[in-house]
């Protein structure tokens, strides 16, 4: 095995992608990194709320007023989101940014801002009507907003693993801002990726190691940090069945074959009951899932 | 404004014209102290300084004694705008002769500038004149000799040395965070057919030579004087050097409505150390939109956008981990995976900000050090020097586009 390893990084959906494509040629990785990179900036256009021409947006816009068609991707990306959903018991649900927004300190108090009882009345799943094989999505209120944040880095990881696949790339580890991994092939010294979980009580230790081969972590957590372990944001995960930020300091770790599938499970696995999470496992071949609760200062472990 | 800049050390240690507003000059708030301007054209340009000048009235107690204009709509839209409360004239020698001014605000078309300033130096008068100095390089040449007999200030309105992200990334370029600089690129490109006024009766009338005096090769080098001469001047700031020569074509390929200046040019500048700036701009075309972008070895700052870029960005250290990993041919647990990372400073596209300050207007600064250095009763020569040779290497390399030869600075010409 070459020991050649290229190495590289771009941003985009708000954090940063790395990719590391051993034992090729550097020209043939450049190539394959910038159509990587192409494909997840595709993505980001397609779905990223913060893009005013993104199909998201432009369902944001007018969803409440009129059926907005739907192309068949973003087709295909609302029946997943509706899938998880229900297999979920709604703890995976895409449109509770307003309740996000309601909670964030300096919202809380403005006058013009629903109450969070009118909220979560008027938001949740079941106010979008999705029409599957007409193509078209209406929210029945105006209220109602997606946010496909919860699931966009690892459908960009699903895509990258096509496109890998389909330029016959056999080793790769891919990281979108270490939430979402995607690990294909062996490492190129020999048996799975070991793929550790970092420990925030302890940084720079694992809480857990996923052994993986063609397969994907996505970790989901009600934080963010950036890289010094600094805490950025805290609380950015509503608890649909109450309608409050799920608040104790929580990261919940997914590893399955499909990158997507992790990062949905991720998300939803975070507000889920422990008998949920067990009953949606046993759905999938070779899924783990780890929790871990920082609340108490150190790090604490369920492994399911 | 200017206490966010002010006492910024890296300000008075790279650019010691900042050192005004660190030691602004002393004055009382009575009419013996006020600075009284006098405004000679007052178009677009000219109207835009003029609010800008509003806007430091009282702080800086100034007073707007005059204006001038020589097109009657303008000079009526004058005495609109001040109210009455400022003397306005047709003719700019009037003014002078007949109001006691202590600087003047020069916006005229490009042409029109050297009798102005020299007059207005030899009257006494200081003079903040708007880029590029002169038509010809005798001119030029002509304004900055009346300068340095009268020593009255004469500064040229390349408001980029006084722009807070500009002055920021000297210093990082200084310092060498982005390495040694290895090449210059810059461009503006719009997509316009830069029409000012389009009731002029059409291109060759004599109010359409007056008004739309850029189209003009006796007025004006088009583009080159226009926009290029901003960037030509940032480009010797950064290399702290003149060009050696420069090399260029232009050519009208779109817009040929009977203007006689290039609607797209190009050009290469020779400097010192083997560096090339390499220049463009098209009226065509505006995907590219303006820049100017430093290269070194380690990183680049675009200047326009106010971003840096790393060439060799530091990698997290857990994917570094992974990389001596597999490097070295061992497969070991890295702690790679948990919580998104988000950056904790602003940042697009994988750059960062150069200066969080790039919304102060830098015109207005420009302005305000101008009237500290004219209670001072002289400015930095450094500004002054700046102004001379963006103007000079401004028509040096409309005359390269012109010739095809390959231009350099005549001798009688240098500073």
């Amino acid at each position: 095995m070459s020991s050649k390893l290229y190495h590289n990084r771009f941003y985009a959906m708000g954090t940063r992608f790395h990719a590391l494509l051993p034992g090729m040629e550097e020209i043939r990785a450049e190539q394959i990194f910038y159509r990587i990179k192409m494909e997840v900036e595709r993505i980001e256009g397609k779905i990223s709320r913060f893009l005013p021409d993104s199909d998201l947006s432009k369902i944001n816009r007018l969803a409440a007023r009129e059926a907005v068609r739907l192309d068949g991707e973003m087709t295909d990306i609302l029946s997943a989101c509706q899938t998880c959903w229900n297999l979920t018991d709604g703890a995976f649900d895409m449109t509770l940014r307003p309740l996000m927004e309601y909670w964030k300190e300096d919202q809380k108090n403005k006058a013009e801002v629903p109450d969070s009882k009118k909220l979560m009345e008027n938001v949740g799943f079941d106010h979008l009507v999705f029409n599957e094989s007409n193509r078209t999505i209406t929210f029945d209120n105006d209220l109602v907003e997606l946010d496909l944040g919860g699931f966009g880095k690892g459908y960009a990881l699903e895509k990258v693993k096509d496109l890998l696949s389909e330029t016959s790339v056999e080793q790769a580890f891919i990281s979108f801002g270490e939430s979402s991994i995607l690990a294909v092939g062996n490492h190129p010294a020999g048996d799975k990726w070991r793929i550790g979980m970092n420990n925030y009580a302890e940084p720079g230790n694992s809480v857990h190691e996923f052994r993986v081969n063609n397969g994907s972590v996505s970790t989901s957590s009600n934080f963010y940090l950036d890289d010094t372990g600094k805490l950025q944001n805290h609380r950015h995960v509503i608890d649909p069945k109450t309608g409050k930020p799920h608040e104790p300091f929580t990261s919940v770790s997914v590893s399955v074959e499909s990158p997507v599938l992790a990062e949905m499970m991720s998300t939803a696995f975070l507000v889920s009951s422990d008998d949920k999470i067990k009953e949606v496992m046993n759905h999938y071949d070779n899924m783990e899932v780890i929790r871990v609760n920082y609340e108490s200062g150190s790090a604490k472990i369920t492994q399911f | 404004m200017t206490a966010a800049l002010a006492g910024t050390s890296i300000m008075t240690t790279t650019m010691p014209w900042f050192n005004i507003f660190n030691n602004p000059a002393p004055h009382g708030k009575g009419a013996s102290d006020r600075v009284r301007i006098g405004m000679i054209g007052v178009g677009s340009r000219g109207r835009a300084l003029y609010l800008n000048l509003v806007e430091l009235k009282d702080e800086m107690n100034i007073e707007i004694a005059a204006v001038c204009d020589n097109y009657v709509p303008h000079y009526d839209r004058a005495i609109e705008l001040t109210n009455g409360e400022a003397e306005a004239f047709l003719d700019y020698r009037e003014m002078i002769d007949k109001v006691d001014l202590d600087a003047v605000v020069i916006a005229t078309p490009l042409h029109e500038h050297a009798q102005q300033t020299m007059d207005c130096l030899r009257a006494g008068i200081h003079v903040y004149c708007e880029k590029s100095m002169a038509r010809n390089l005798d001119d030029v040449k002509a304004m900055y000799d009346t300068h340095q007999e009268t020593g009255n200030i004469l500064l040229i309105g390349h408001q980029r040395l006084f722009n807070p992200v500009y002055l920021e990334a000297m210093d990082r370029i200084q310092r060498g965070d982005i390495g040694p600089i290895t090449m210059l690129r810059g461009w503006w490109h719009r997509n316009t057919d830069w029409v000012f006024y389009t009731d002029t009766g059409g291109r060759g009338t004599a109010l359409d030579r007056q008004r739309n005096w850029r189209f003009y090769d006796e007025y004006s080098a088009g583009m080159i004087s226009e926009l290029g001469s901003h960037h030509f001047q940032v480009a010797n700031w950064v290399l702290g050097n003149q060009p050696l020569s420069v090399m260029g074509s232009g050519s009208i390929n779109h817009f040929d409505d009977g203007r006689e200046v290039w609607d797209n040019f190009s050009l290469v500048f020779k400097y010192p150390e083997k560096i090339h700036f390499s220049y463009d701009c098209i009226t065509s075309n505006k995907h590219n939109g303006v820049q100017v972008q430093v290269l070194g070895n380690d990183g680049t700052i675009e200047l326009e956008s106010n971003m840096q870029f790393e060439e060799f960005p530091t990698e997290p250290p857990s994917i570094q981990g992974l990389i001596d990993n597999i490097e070295q041919n061992e497969n070991a647990t890295i702690p790679i995976g948990g919580a998104t990372w988000i950056p904790n400073a602003p940042m697009r596209l994988g750059g960062s900000y150069v200066s969080p300050d790039y919304e102060l207007n830098d015109t207005l600064l420009y302005l305000e050090g101008f009237i500290n250095f004219v209670r001072n009763g002289e400015a930095p020569e450094k500004l002054t020097r700046e102004g001379y040779q963006a103007s000079t290497w401004t028509l040096l390399a409309e005359e390269a586009t012109k010739t095809g030869r390959e231009v350099t600075l005549p001798e009688k010409y240098r500073i």
